[in-house]
């Protein structure tokens, strides 16, 4: 009888109240989710989406983007399945290559450069976490030292160089970037692990005769991960602006790849004859991404941190 | 004493609060006479505090008062508006909450926030509020109240910032005073020195109080009535001795069952205990000073095979090292541990990990001790053999008094009990033949905590294990141990028999401790008896200890010898151990 009223003591008290306070955030951890969500899409089919060839000029070269008053009559067009000449939503760049169908197909770049960058980090910033949390002092204190050296050069500079050494291929700028961002997850997963390692369940594991590995492989590692799935999504934003920025200075991917940066370089030469448009809508995309990614993981560390 | 013709100073009537769903509060009618006081407990989620709240108006969003009165001295309290109700509230009703450093602000000094409450009320000079303030502070029993009232909440400590809170709940001679839960979190002695304290004050000045607990201790020992709440209706209601010679109610009657069971006989002396400590020590260095804090001073004690220890002391007497040293959770800087014939302490790596399996852990916060991402059944199966079937775990289950369904549900989805029954289970999964319970009731509601209590000796009975039983709550180890050690700053002082500790200590410390114990029973008030075993002042800092014994400066028969003579932990003729020389002596002229 007692363990009845026990259960039924059980799960009192609402977060309704602290649910209701907050409307904002949750519509900006959305907005967040919808861009993640729509990069992620772009990564995997962005060129099969786009309406012209990205490789492959038109005659129209600098043509500017429809006027907005035209876009309504543009769009019923389309959705109706009347033929159209040729629609170019965001103009074509001085090489006649269509700007829509190339930021689209950015994201094959771009995202997966970011993505595939702190994939690489987060495993092996979460592995070098838990020497530096849980290992013995001189490994521990080897893992922080390099860490701090690491971190101690700027990111883009470093970037920069160590791409121009090692030569511009997609491989070599995730591998960069993953070096320059794994003290990130580093330094994340150390802290956590120094926390979860004084919980009791650890001191359990280890009176029933477990060893130090397996309780920091199976009961500490696994519970030191959250704070570094979260910050991945802020720092797969920055990454994205990272890759775009080496791109944009030559030292990223090699034109004519469709790639962010690339597009606003490019364009940046047309800018002060009027022809904004090459450079700014893969600008936009920069920036929604961004924001994007950054507002996403900041929901999720509002909904897990409590 | 209650007057003996009661007019009703409170009068609620019809009361129901709403925080969506079902009432929390729902039909409650209660009356408090002047100068009552009354305790008001049930289960957790029963409503009190919920009830509390709407008796001051402080009922707060999504809470709602659906209907009702709550008539104090003729005023319909819920019909008034903010600013008059905020006119009475502290002036005529006070209140008293769980968490006394939350309660006050940590910009300003404790004796002006005191001095504000009463300017609120009254008007009078700042001088004068201060005045009065430092005043009510040394009726409180506050040493040096004129330095303390210019102290900030962070400086002093948690039982005198909660003296604070009364003063300012008491300094305006409110009629009716609500404490919610006011001592949960401070230790036994500090408990029963501020009980004393309200109580006493709240006679003198002739208030009511309505104190709200779970502990049937603080009831039967301070209220003049109790009334019980469930699922938000009032199920009891009776004078104190009443209650407590017969509770109506379902809840009282099994959170009180345990009194008429009989605690655990003595165990014969058999051939060579399981454990045997000797001498041990932990010594934490402090980074900052360059001090050390001795957690374990020199610590000896034996326990048979079936056996429980009881392990007793308030927070820092080192009780919680003691039991992770035993296993080498923490490595201990002296001493030997010998666990059936082995050296612990000596051990390597490999034969500790096997040493280990046979000396289990539970802890105190039982979600603490639970990996949140595994599932009960996996939780299980961690110390079993990778042959054990699931077959094991429903046994497990079983044995615990838990359903089979349990097995597939995560830590977060059990109750507090639950999951101290899984951390139990998980325990005597290796077949231990030693668990360390640190303080396994503590984080448990009474009802939840009599459960584990019965099952842990059941458990004792079936299997045959020894526990070393680490707790502050004396009620807890009384009904499990057979021996008990009392612990006080490092050292144990005083070690032998549940039966001699608790029927008559020796040492100074125990006899304050167990006064200071609230038994569950109005026939043994301790505002009935006259207190000389209390301590005076608080626990001192384990960091600079005195030089001979550490009770010195607190005990009330400390001789000017006491002061400069380390004491040592001798045997008396009853076969127990006391560290105490002036008890040790008394205690040889009363047995010649």
């Amino acid at each position: 009888m007692s363990e009845a009223l026990e259960f039924a003591g059980a799960g009192t008290g609402g977060d309704a109240r602290a649910r209701f306070r907050q409307p904002m955030p949750d519509l900006l951890f959305r907005l967040g989710l919808g861009v993640v969500m729509l990069s992620m899409v772009l990564m995997l089919i962005g060129p099969w989406l786009a309406p012209y060839d990205i490789g492959r000029p038109s005659e129209e070269i600098g043509q500017p983007p429809p006027a907005l008053a035209a876009v309504p009559g543009l769009l019923v067009d389309v959705v109706t399945g009347e033929t159209h000449p040729s629609i170019h939503w965001f103009g074509t760049d001085d090489s006649g290559l269509d700007v829509f169908s190339r930021v689209l197909a950015a994201p094959r770049t771009d995202v997966v450069i970011a993505v595939g960058a702190n994939v690489v980090s987060l495993v092996l910033g979460s592995l070098l976490g838990l020497l530096g949390g849980a290992g013995r002092p001189w490994m521990a204190g080897l893992v922080m030292r390099v860490s701090d050296l690491v971190q101690a050069f700027p990111v883009f500079i470093t970037g920069m160089i160590l791409v121009t050494l090692a030569g511009r291929s997609n491989t070599t700028i995730i591998l960069t970037l993953a070096l320059l961002y794994t003290p990130i997850y580093v330094r994340l997963t150390r802290a956590e692990v120094l926390t979860q390692r004084q919980r009791g369940f650890v001191d359990a594991a280890r009176a029933l005769g477990k060893s130090e590995a397996a309780i920091a492989l199976r009961h500490v590692l696994p519970n030191a991960l959250a704070p570094s799935l979260i910050q991945a999504s802020v720092t797969i934003g920055f990454a994205i602006l990272l890759t775009a920025g080496l791109s944009f200075v030559g030292a990223g991917v090699r034109p004519p790849t469709p790639e962010w940066g690339l597009m606003i370089a490019a364009g940046a030469d047309q800018m002060v004859q009027g022809e904004w448009w090459p450079s700014l809508f893969p600008g936009l995309a920069i920036s929604l991404t961004v924001f994007g990614y950054a507002a996403f993981g900041n929901g999720l560390e509002r909904r897990y941190a409590a | 004493m209650p007057p003996d013709d009661p007019i009703a100073l409170l009068s609620v009537r019809g009361l129901r609060v709403s925080y969506g769903g079902a009432p929390a509060v729902d039909g409650v009618d209660l009356d408090i006479a002047t100068g009552e006081i009354v305790g008001l407990t049930g289960e957790s989620g029963s409503g009190k505090s919920a009830l509390g709240l709407a008796l001051l108006g402080l009922t707060r969003a999504p809470g709602r008062i659906l209907d009702g009165t709550v008539v104090l001295d003729g005023t319909d309290l819920l019909s008034l508006g903010e600013s008059a109700l905020r006119k009475r509230r502290g002036r005529d009703i006070g209140l008293i909450v769980q968490n006394p450093r939350a309660s006050l602000s940590p910009l300003h000094p404790v004796g002006e926030q005191i001095g504000a409450t009463l300017r609120a009320h009254r008007p009078m000079t700042q001088a004068s509020a201060h005045q009065r303030a430092v005043g009510l502070l040394r009726t409180l029993g506050l040493n040096d109240p004129e330095r303390r009232a210019h102290a900030y909440p962070h400086e002093i400590s948690g039982g005198m910032a909660q003296r604070v809170l009364i003063a300012m709940a008491l300094g305006s001679g409110p009629r009716l005073l609500v404490a919610d839960e006011p001592t949960s979190g401070l230790d036994v002695t500090i408990q029963a020195q501020f009980l004393d304290d309200m109580w006493r004050s709240a006679r003198e000045a002739g208030s009511a109080v309505l104190l709200i607990t779970q502990d049937l201790g603080i009831i039967a020992n301070y209220c003049d009535r109790v009334l019980v709440l469930q699922a938000g209706r009032i199920v009891g209601n009776a004078p104190t001795r009443a209650f407590f010679a017969a509770p109506a109610d379902a809840y009282s009657r099994t959170v009180l069952a345990l009194r008429h069971e009989a605690p655990p006989e003595p165990i014969a002396d058999a051939e060579a205990p399981l454990l045997k400590v000797q001498d041990l020590s932990k010594i934490f260095p402090l980074r900052r000073e360059r001090k050390t804090l001795q957690a374990v001073d020199h610590v000896s004690f034996t326990i048979r095979r079936g056996e429980t220890l009881g392990l007793v002391g308030e927070s820092g007497s080192g009780k919680t090292t003691v039991g992770r040293a035993l296993l080498r959770l923490v490595e201990p800087d002296g001493g030997g541990v010998i666990f059936d014939g082995r050296s612990v302490t000596e051990a390597s790596p490999t034969e500790l990990r096997r040493l280990r399996r046979r000396m289990q852990v539970v802890f105190q916060d039982p979600f603490d001790a639970l990996d949140p991402r595994w599932s009960v059944a996996e939780i299980l199966a961690e110390g079993l053999e990778a042959s054990a079937g699931p077959g094991r775990i429903a046994e497990l289950l079983n044995l615990v008094d838990l359903p089979p369904d349990t097995a597939k549900r995560r830590p977060g989805a059990l109750s507090a009990g639950a999951q101290q029954r899984v951390s139990i289970a998980r325990a005597i999964a290796v077949e231990p033949a030693l668990i360390v319970l640190d303080e396994p009731t503590s984080a448990l509601t009474p009802l939840a905590r009599v459960g584990v209590i019965r099952l842990l000796r059941d458990l004792q009975a079936r299997l045959g294990m020894s526990y070393l039983f680490i707790s502050h709550d004396l009620s807890t180890v009384e009904h499990l141990s057979h021996r008990v050690a009392v612990m006080y700053l490092g050292q144990i002082v005083e070690l032998g028999t549940r039966a001699q500790i608790f029927g008559a200590p020796l040492h100074p410390y125990s006899k304050a401790l167990l006064a200071a114990h609230l038994t569950p029973d109005p026939s043994h008030r301790r505002v009935d008896r006259a207190v000389v075993e209390a301590l005076s002042g608080e626990i001192p800092s384990p960091i600079d200890l005195p030089r001979g014994c550490y009770l010195a400066g607190r005990c009330p028969v400390a001789q000017p010898a006491c002061w400069e003579t380390p004491q040592a932990l001798v045997p008396v003729a009853d076969g127990r151990l006391v560290r105490c020389a002036p008890a040790a002596e008394r205690h040889r002229r009363f047995a010649a």
